[in-house]
């Protein structure tokens, strides 16, 4: 329904279907919630079955309206999940940078999805949790924005896993899996990749952003009929330094947390 | 709602008590066994069998209302609600329902009856009790008039307090059993039987009914203003984290107060917790939502997991002390989880209900360690916990997982899945507008609905009216979240009509509950109309307009999506497993993995049938425990080992591992149709014996050792692939070769000693025997199996199976050849010295090589432990026992190898050979190198050639037998695996008419005598040695002559080296005792068939009883009604007591 708020001319809009997966609480809702309402929970509830939200990115050409569906992490929930990357046209693959298990888990569902999801899907391999390491926010290939003073690693995204943390929180890094095998996986598989944290924000919009302008335009039906609430962003799409989420009041909206209903 | 017409079952049973200590099997129809059926009607544990079961009317006396307590009880007394129904009986419980029973009576306990009745398998609905018979306290014999059979109850209720309630008036109610007398006498003896019991556990009811809030709340510890103020003396018992931090809602507005009242009023007339006895008002009062006090006791009454804490009331407090400090993973997945369930309720901000919360859990993974844990039960529990204590949500969470979302939150959450395809069928089916839609513009149901199933609406509907559905689905089951679900399509279904994709479809329905408690006719112009809010309104719609769900509609419509649902998970676990089982297997053809993956899980699932067919037998001799160990387990009719539905096994034994091998190989198939000698023991045999029987070879158990990791645990899947990618991944010979070597290089210092080598060449006849299948031609350029030009032309006639006879026999003569000696440098100096060492040596030789024979698991250990002690063994004594081998070798093949191998076979001549004499050797042979090249990769068969089990069953296989044709296969018709037993140890004695395979098989039996007859030698030779070592004074002769009949023993054991041919002896023998089982077996189904005709006849004889009876009853119930109108007059006419327990 909301129209594109930025003062620009109509400009053809389109929705793509995003599913988000990973391991159990590495924080995948909390990137959504992130990037959808720019906030952040704690102690975010697990995501039974699939939590379902929208936002809009605005790219200079068109606009991209996200569905994301972001699916419960749970090892037993894996056999529901084709019932969601279903026509899927993107995908983020969530891994914990502070967790060396979820790596696997997420090279797991990067095989699934280039076996079963629709061809061309476009994947994205993202590690969270950025907050808990020491480069906090200046990693990152595609954004080097440096994020930040998040150091002061207090908790996981998801309130979860502090074991590690609590003993690396006084080394200020809990860092264990590295950028370098990360980006390798990523490029040998031809992914994209980014560091994230949710929890501060860094890279968050950007990795969707680079999404937006991956899916291939033939791809992109026209919108279809909406009616979900939605929040919406403007995303320039300057360079990723200064794309920033405009999150005005205008978000409000509907589209919260939680539950696919 | 609830049809309240009662009406009485027209067949009464006599059902021999005896029958019902066998837990059910899971039946091949899938129907519900009785007993089944059963327990779910009446909620009973899983320890509960219908024993026995008449008609019924149930007299209650009328409600001694408030207004005129004081003068006693029986004044009052008139005549109540009369009911008529079923009274069943069961071990320890005895209950009443006017709904129809969901099972023909007249079925035995275990077999499977189709659907009947309108309970269809819900719970206690209807109007009547479950009374756990430790509740009745004194049944009485009422001697009424006109031949009513009356017993009077009275319970315990509200008589276990310590404190004794004021006014109270003991529970009484009258029973009318319609039935022959002896019928009725009948009844009363299994009563009285259970009664006596059931004093034992007036204890542990005593406990669990202080835990409920109804015994409080009627103690009048608190008075008649029972809500809000706590200044009390005694402490109210635990309700849930709501008694401190308050129950989410607005007490005023959910009119908890006059709620409470009610159930209090009801409680009073009706009994309480344990003993309450279910009239009209309880059904209304459940579907107008349950006061927050009571709404935790009435769940665990409801769903009956009161009665699983009646029986092991501390089963809680026990596991969290028997597990206390332990790990494991599910523990770690319920700690990322406890912060974040229901967060906005206070209580679980706090430490207290986050306690609660991680001890519950942990708790239900240790007690049911297949679910462990799964997301969405953080939920469940947590809001189970603001109304329960935590024991009360323990068990109450045991019986949803068991019961009422069976497989909901199961490893493969199979039930989830399915109720899920169940729920778009119904849709399909009641709102066909609707379906089309959404298939039109594909949205996907079950991804919005999927989370209403799983977590019970709670974290989809505001919690007030998600606990308002969980109220009516603890009394009727499942059937109720669907009926809610359809309910609220329906409601929306023109808003959902306009949606064009998942994501509107999805906030339109969102938006809906968020508004749920505004009106449901905003506009009206009847205030009355307005009052009603949309949740009341959902729930008419739900319950009147979707009625006609009912549990026999889900039960029906699961089973026709089963199959096809189990089979998704499947082909999805299949797709996962196999993609993630790493590089080693990328060697291997998807069709390959996939096969492999196929055949593993399926040897490994009917290895788990036949494990629990087994078990299930052994526990039919001891019926005494007809309780199951833990009663918290899953039931036992529940299918297992199936990949879909959940946990199965992950690894294979070395049994399981033959019956993969016979799937994949020819060559791995027994000849005999008998099991191994040892493995009859465990009376498989009986079972399985119209199936291929493996084969069980030493090469087996090599591969089985060199493709696990870990041999004591088993074979998984990985082990399997990468053991078979290395085997057929590349199509190099020389990987082969070597594979093959290291097979046998058991000290793993790239040496195969003698003893190795003639194992090499038994392997290569073992792996041969049933023909190449055409992967070996001998081509005539290259013959060099003979030497003499004019044989060639006999020699060409002959097979490749003959020719490599020939091959197999060369290659021991080379292997000897062209073997080194052992160590010799270092021996030959001090002979003298080292012969004592060498005899201990060579003792622990010995008894590794015998064990070898006669015990194949121990030579598992022993080989690996003795080999490498006699690898070194030193010294060439004489010994020329050896020679007269060299005749038996050639003798076949018109070859003079006695030069060559007369010192190698001496076995005091140490000697090994190297993997290159190895790899020079087979590829001095065309045939053995066609073997390693082709045949040995090959023989294991995977997607690329047909089933080999397929094969054996079709009489292709009788002509791909090349050598071991169908003798004696008379005995063996009927057996699919059609392999037939082969005479070895008699000597290749053919019966006449063979013609050619007649031959062939004399030349194959000379091959395997001739291996034997090697052996044989070594091991003479050893002992010589040894006797040598010991008593070096000794003629050789006279100890050739004593040695005859121990030589006698060795020569039947020998053969048993290749125990799948080892024909004669033993083959027979073992045949033999599976044929006793089988008649055993027939005679325990003989004796089944009788007891079932009996029970046929009874029955019938009972029905007949019943249609004599038929006027009486009607009699009975008149009488009933006179007594009715004289209540004082009864009093007098107790004439004899049944029994009295006034403890």
């Amino acid at each position: 329904m909301s129209e594109a708020a930025s003062a620009n001319a109509p400009k053809p809009s389109s929705s793509v279907k995003l599913v988000l997966l990973g391991e159990a609480a590495v924080g995948k809702s909390s990137l959504v919630l992130r990037f959808v309402n720019n906030d952040f929970q704690e102690n975010k509830e697990p995501t039974i079955g699939a939590a379902f939200l929208t936002q809009k990115c605005s790219l200079p050409t068109r606009t991209i309206k996200f569905e994301i569906w972001d699916t419960a992490g749970q090892e037993r929930f894996a056999s529901l999940a084709p019932m969601y990357y279903r026509n899927a046209q993107a995908a983020l693959v969530v891994y914990d940078v502070t967790k060396p298990s979820s790596l696997t888990k997420a090279k797991h569902w990067v095989a699934e999805l280039q076996r079963q999801a629709s061809p061309g899907i476009v994947i994205a391999l993202v590690g969270n949790k950025l907050d808990l390491t020491n480069d906090g926010g200046d990693v990152s290939e595609a954004a080097g924005a440096a994020q930040g003073e998040s150091e002061s690693a207090q908790n996981g995204d998801e309130g979860a896993g502090d074991e590690d943390e609590v003993q690396d929180a006084v080394s200020g890094d809990a860092r264990k899996v590295s950028t370098r095998e990360a980006t390798g996986y990523a490029e040998e598989e031809g992914l994209l990749f980014f560091e994230t944290s949710a929890k501060t924000g860094t890279n968050v919009v950007d990795v969707f952003t680079a999404i937006a302008n991956a899916i291939p335009e033939s791809s992109l039906k026209t919108g279809r009929g909406t009616g979900a609430g939605t929040g919406q962003t403007s995303l320039g799409n300057r360079s990723a330094e200064d794309s920033r989420v405009n999150l005005g009041d205008r978000n409000a909206a509907t589209a919260k947390e939680g539950c696919a209903c | 709602m609830i049809p309240w017409s009662s009406f009485v079952q027209k067949a009464q049973s006599l059902i021999d008590p005896a029958n019902f200590n066998i837990p059910a099997l899971s039946s091949p129809d899938h129907n519900p066994s009785k007993a089944s059926l059963f327990r779910q009607q009446f909620r009973l544990p899983d320890s509960q069998n219908p024993l026995q079961e008449i008609t019924a009317d149930l007299v209650l006396p009328l409600p001694n209302s408030s207004a005129n307590q004081g003068d006693g009880s029986r004044k009052v007394d008139r005549a109540g609600n009369t009911y008529t129904g079923r009274l069943h009986l069961s071990e320890r419980f005895i209950c009443f329902s006017t709904q129809p029973t969901s099972f023909i009576p007249s079925a035995t306990a275990s077999a499977s009856t189709a659907w009947t009745g309108q309970t269809h398998g819900t719970g206690p609905s209807g109007n009547g009790f479950v009374l756990p018979l430790s509740c009745i306290r004194r049944v009485e014999r009422l001697h009424s008039a006109s031949h009513v059979f009356s017993l009077a109850l009275t319970t315990w209720n509200g008589l276990l307090n310590k404190q004794q309630e004021p006014n109270l008036v003991p529970q009484r109610l009258i029973l009318q059993l319609v039935g022959s007398r002896q019928a009725c006498e009948r009844f009363c003896d299994t009563l009285k039987k259970g009664l006596r019991e059931g004093m034992k556990e007036v204890d542990n009811l005593r406990t669990v009914v202080t835990d409920c809030y109804s015994e409080y709340l009627l103690s009048g510890a608190k008075g008649k203003g029972q809500d809000g103020n706590e200044a009390d003396t005694r402490q109210p018992p635990d309700a849930g984290l709501g008694l401190i931090f308050r129950y989410p809602g607005d007490a005023r507005k959910l009119r908890d107060r006059s709620k409470m009242r009610l159930w209090g009023e009801y409680f009073r007339e009706n009994g309480r917790n344990a003993t309450l006895i279910r009239q009209p008002t309880f059904h209304k009062l459940i579907r107008v939502g349950l006061p927050n006090r009571l709404r935790g006791e009435i769940w665990e009454l409801t769903s009956g997991s009161l009665f699983l804490r009646l029986q092991s009331p501390m089963l809680y407090q026990q596991t969290l002390a028997k597990f206390d400090g332990q790990e494991s993973l599910a523990i770690d997945e319920i700690e990322k989880d406890l912060n974040r369930s229901l967060p906005e309720y206070p209580g679980f901000q706090s430490e207290e209900g986050i306690g609660r919360l991680r001890r519950v859990l942990t708790a239900y993974s240790w007690i049911d360690p297949e679910i462990g844990y799964c997301q969405a039960m953080n939920i469940v529990v947590a809001a189970l916990l603001i109304y329960m204590s935590e024991a009360q949500a323990f068990f109450l969470l045991s019986a949803l997982c068991d019961r009422l979302l069976p497989g909901y939150y199961s490893t493969t959450m199979y039930g989830t899945l399915l109720d899920q395809k169940v729920f778009e069928s119904l849709v399909e089916k009641t709102m066909p507008v609707l379906w089309d839609h959404l298939t039109k513009s594909d949205v996907q149901l079950s991804v919005v609905s999927l989370p209403w199933f799983l977590s019970l609406y709670i974290n989809s509907m505001p919690l007030v009216f998600a606990f308002r559905v969980l109220d009516v689905f603890f009394l009727e089951g499942p059937k109720v979240l669907f009926q809610v679900g359809l309910a609220i399509l329906r409601v929306n279904g023109e808003e959902l009509l306009e949606t064009q994709d998942d994501g509107s479809f999805i906030s339109v329905l969102k938006s809906y509950f968020s508004r749920l408690d505004e009106s449901a006719h905003p506009r009206s112009e009847n205030p009355k109309l307005r009052a009603i809010t949309r949740f009341q309104e959902l729930m008419v719609v739900a319950f009147k307009e979707f009625s006609g769900i009912t549990h026999s509609t889900i039960t029906e419509t699961r089973e026709k999506h089963k199959g096809a649902v189990l089979e998704n998970i499947e082909t999805f676990a299949k797709r996962t497993s196999i993609r993630n089982l790493g590089p080693e297997s990328k060697r291997l053809s998807v069709d390959d993995l996939g096969t492999i993956y196929d055949r593993f899980y399926e040897t490994l699932y009917q290895w788990e049938q036949r494990q629990r067919v087994i078990e299930e037998e052994t526990r039919r001799q001891e019926r005494k425990r007809s309780q199951r160990l833990s009663m918290l387990a899953p039931p036992a009719d529940t299918q297992v080992g199936r990949v879909g539905l959940g946990p199965s096994p992950t690894h294979m034994d070395y049994e399981a591992f033959r019956e993969f091998l016979a799937a994949t190989s020819k060559w791995a198939v027994a000849d005999s149709p008998g099991p191994s000698g040892k493995e009859s023991s465990s009376g498989k045999s009986a079972l399985w014996a119209n199936r291929r029987q493996p084969a069980d070879h030493e090469f087996m158990q090599r591969l089985y050792r060199k493709w696990a990791t870990n041999p004591e645990e088993g074979l998984n899947l990985q082990n399997v692939v990468n053991g078979l990618a290395r085997l057929k991944g590349s199509p190099d010979i020389m990987n082969n070769i070597n594979y093959f070597f290291d097979l046998y290089d058991d000290s793993g210092n790239g040496q195969v000693d003698r003893e190795g080598i003639l194992k090499i060449s038994e392997a290569l006849l073992f792996l041969s025997r049933r023909g190449f299948e055409g992967t070996i031609t001998a081509t005539p350029s290259v013959e060099n199996l003979n030497s003499t030009a004019d044989r060639d032309h006999a020699e060409n006639s002959l097979t490749t199976d003959e020719k490599f006879l020939g091959s197999v026999s060369a290659f021991i003569r080379r292997c000897f050849e062209y073997a080194d000696p052992s160590h010799s440098e270092n021996r030959k100096a001090d002979q003298q010295d080292a012969t004592a060492e060498a005899t201990e040596k060579l003792d622990s030789f010995a008894i590794g090589d015998d064990d070898d024979e006669e015990v194949e698991e121990e030579d598992l250990i022993d080989v690996d432990d003795a080999k490498p002690a006699s690898s070194p063994a030193p010294p060439d004594s004489t010994a020329q026992t050896a020679k007269s081998t060299t005749p038996e070798v050639s003798h076949d093949h018109n070859r003079s190898t006695s030069e060559s191998a007369n010192p190698a076979l001496d076995p005091n001549n140490p000697l090994h050979i190297t993997l290159p004499t190895f790899r020079m050797v087979v590829l001095a042979d065309e045939l053995l190198e066609q073997f390693f090249e082709s045949y040995f990769p090959q023989s294991f068969h995977l997607s690329d050639h047909p089933h080999p089990a397929a094969l054996a069953a079709s009489s292709s296989m009788s002509s791909n037998l090349t050598t071991f044709s169908n003798l004696g296969s008379i005995r063996s018709s009927g057996l699919a695996a059609g392999a037939a037993p082969v005479a070895g140890a008699s000597g290749g004695i053919v019966p006449p008419g063979k013609g050619l395979r007649g031959v062939l098989d004399n030349i194959v039996s000379d091959g395997i005598r001739m291996a034997a007859e090697v052996k044989k030698r070594m091991d003479e030779a050893q002992r010589d040695l040894e006797r040598n070592a010991l008593g070096r004074e000794e003629d050789e002769d006279d100890e050739d002559d004593e040695d005859y009949p121990r030589r006698e023993n060795t020569a039947a054991a020998i053969p048993g080296g290749i125990p799948s041919w080892g024909a004669g002896a033993y083959g027979a023998d073992t045949e033999r005792r599976s044929v006793v089982r089988d008649a055993d077996r027939d005679l325990l189904e003989g004796a089944e068939v009788l007891g079932g005709g009996k029970e046929e006849r009874n029955s019938l004889l009972d029905g007949k009883d019943d249609a004599n009876h038929a006027p009486r009853k009607v009699v009975g119930s008149a009488a009933s009604a006179k007594d009715g109108g004289s209540p004082t007059a009864r009093d007098g006419e107790v004439i004899s007591k049944l029994v009295e327990f006034d403890s």
